[in-house]
């Protein structure tokens, strides 16, 4: 569950956008992993202090995630009602089922 | 906590010492290099100022060459100008003393023929008309001033006596007065004895004399010598103050009657110009600065390179140290790893035991994966493999905190499912950022039944005649997620001579795949040869990793033994 090393960084790009319905909308690109994960989790952490009701995680250009990905998707669906992953491929479903996590991440099957 | 490299890893102090022991050779190479770059530097010094001597010399030889060319031709110029003059001082005389030979040595006419030529600032100061004959020497007239050579009667006869064998002009030479003269004559043969035209013509005082302004010749130093030396004592007239001219010189030679006249000049100005003139000093000059200017450049080119040099070496060493240290990080890691995993499995009747656990490739922290066998009593064991999410002494300590306390809970004979629910309280992600997923089993290795719970975890494998099994069961979520989370444990039955494997998911998980292409490899390999349990272990770590993993793993099994 460690992730990739120091030397191998992978690149990762986001997008956040807050909408007027209190919608926190962070979008993901590329490879999500412990070398990047801590960028993203500080970059989300003032929007999600703004309270929103909702997070919508769009992975769907998202070609990877490890499990440190995943716990702070799970640390954000304890941050807020409402928790959504948007365009989940199948791969990473499987890797969600198989920590039994669906519910947590409300994802639908 | 993400790594941050191996880069920024704080130099230790003994390593350093290390490091500077090894520079000792290194330094002493560095210096005798270092002195060696003046000698390029001096080299192109000495050539730059040997190609300006070079070009100085050719400079100022044509420029000499030059001068000499044309003072030549300025004397030969001179030097022609003088001698077309000589004609009125000689014909006047020459015809004079043909006159009085034809008038027998008629005094009136000779006076009435040569008296406009005789004064001051004519040809002559002084004509006097001599005769020579068997009874001697008689002066017959004189015009103008009296004749200095009269004071001499003697000096006189001997150079009328000269000049009677002699058919042209005649000249006695410089005679010393209160003004200078030049004495030169002709002579005339006549019926009672050779008749002598005698003159004098007036030297300035001091012979000194500047050229008319109006002379084209007035950008030349001059001297005027009788003679064909430059004999200071036969110096007729010059401009100089003092003699003999320096400089570059020329003469040419104009003949005089029986003698001649020496006529040097030298050039006031460089007749070329002046810039032909300093161009030798211009050149010596530039190229002296260029030649500097080159050495210097050369020099601080050398050091550059000398600096990129040693830049370049300090890099290696520092990458070099870097390595040692990247090595050691990941031994220290590696020993910490272990520490914290079980010391020795406990010997069960019954089953045969084995466990390993890898670091990723770039392991230079440790991890959160482990395994536990724990003996529960005679016959009944806990098989534990666990991932906390995340890496490093945070991932270490939450992974050894739910090893000792399931051990704990073991102790106290709680079932899997509690044990995992008790461990929920805990950990919780939302405070630490951490989760770990934990398989559980209760096995009971008489009757062979094994009871699973996951939090989160991949299903173990179990292997019986060639064949494995995914051991499917209800997954809970991982520990940390829900503080009340409830598990639910399945059991199942195992076959005789079964063995059991469980494992993190480092060994399956590859990007751009499915878990489930990762499981399928695994089953393949576990079941593709009939080993005992440690050589299966060591194929699997070995052979499913081989494709350079990057996540820790570790793996534990059990195989029931007749």
């Amino acid at each position: 569950m460690g992730g990739l090393g120091a030397n191998n960084h992978e690149s990762m790009t986001f997008d956040l956008a807050e909408e007027p319905d209190r919608t926190l909308t962070v979008t993901l690109t590329g490879e999500l992993d412990i070398t990047n994960v801590d960028t993203l989790a500080s970059a989300v952490k003032p929007a999600l202090g703004r309270s929103p009701q909702r997070v919508v995680v769009d992975v769907g250009e998202l070609r990877f995630a490890d499990s440190s990905a995943i716990a702070l998707w799970v640390q954000w669906a304890g941050a807020v009602p409402e928790i959504e992953l948007r365009d989940v491929s199948p791969l990473l479903r499987r890797v969600v089922e198989s920590m039994g996590l669906s519910k947590t991440l409300n994802l639908t099957p | 906590m993400t790594d941050s490299g191996p880069v920024s890893t704080a130099v230790e102090p003994a390593s350093v010492t290390g490091a500077g022991e090894d520079l000792g050779d290194g330094r002493s190479l560095v210096r005798e290099r270092r002195r060696l770059p003046y000698l390029p530097a001096a080299g192109v010094a000495v050539l730059g100022l040997v190609i300006t001597g070079v070009l100085v010399w050719l400079a100022a030889s044509t420029y000499a060459n030059n001068e000499n060319r044309l003072l030549t031709l300025r004397v030969r110029d001179a030097g022609a100008l003088i001698a077309e003059a000589l004609p009125s001082i000689q014909t006047p005389l020459a015809s004079s003393a043909a006159l009085a030979d034809a008038t027998g040595g008629d005094v009136q006419k000779f006076r009435s023929f040569i008296g406009p030529s005789v004064g001051t600032g004519r040809q002559y100061v002084s004509v006097s008309l001599w005769r020579l004959g068997a009874s001697g020497t008689s002066l017959l007239s004189v015009v103008g001033t009296s004749p200095v050579l009269a004071q001499t009667p003697a000096r006189a006869v001997s150079f009328f006596t000269r000049a009677a064998n002699n058919a042209q002009l005649s000249v006695i030479g410089l005679l010393q007065g209160p003004q200078p003269r030049l004495g030169y004559a002709f002579t005339s043969p006549g019926l009672t004895g050779h008749f002598v035209a005698y003159a004098e013509s007036a030297l300035p005082a001091n012979r000194h004399s500047k050229l008319q302004s109006s002379s084209s010749f007035t950008d030349l130093h001059y001297a005027l010598y009788l003679g064909r030396t430059q004999n200071s004592a036969d110096l007729l007239v010059t401009d100089l103050k003092t003699l003999p001219i320096g400089g570059h010189r020329a003469s040419t030679t104009i003949p005089f009657g029986d003698n001649a006249f020496t006529f040097v000049v030298a050039a006031k100005h460089p007749l070329e110009g002046t810039f032909a003139q300093r161009l030798p000093w211009l050149i010596a000059i530039v190229g002296v600065i260029l030649s500097l200017g080159a050495a210097f450049l050369t020099r601080r080119l050398l050091d550059r390179r000398n600096e990129a040099e040693q830049l370049a070496r300090s890099l290696e060493r520092i990458a070099e140290e870097n390595r040692r240290l990247y090595a050691e990080q990941r031994t220290i890691a590696q020993t910490l790893q272990h520490a914290l995993l079980p010391e020795g499995l406990p010997e069960i009747q019954g089953v045969e035991s084995g466990a390993r656990y890898e670091a990723g490739v770039e392991g230079v922290e440790v991890g959160g994966d482990w395994y536990d066998l724990i003996r529960l009593d005679d016959r009944r064991v806990l098989l534990v493999v666990g991932d906390v999410s995340g890496r490093g002494l945070r991932a270490a300590a939450t992974m050894a905190e739910l090893r000792f306390a399931i051990h704990a809970y073991a102790a106290q004979d709680d079932p899997p499912a509690e044990i995992l629910s008790k461990l929920s309280r805990l950990v919780n992600v939302n405070k630490s950022g951490q989760f770990a997923t934990i398989l559980c089993m209760l096995v009971d290795v008489g009757r062979r039944r094994i009871t699973v719970t996951s939090a989160g975890h991949l299903p173990p494998l179990l292997i019986s005649n060639g064949s494995g099994t995914f051991i499917e069961s209800e997954v809970g979520v991982p520990i940390g997620v829900n503080s009340n989370g409830g598990y639910t444990s399945t059991a199942v039955d195992a076959p005789p001579a079964s063995t059991l494997l469980a494992f993190t998911d480092g060994l399956v998980e590859r990007r751009g795949e499915s878990i489930d292409a990762g499981l399928a490899r695994l089953e393949r390999a576990a079941t593709s040869r009939p080993t005992d349990l440690d050589t299966l272990l060591d194929f699997l770590v070995t052979d499913l990793r081989a494709d350079g993993a990057d996540d820790d793993t570790a793996i534990a099994g059990l195989r029931w033994v007749d």
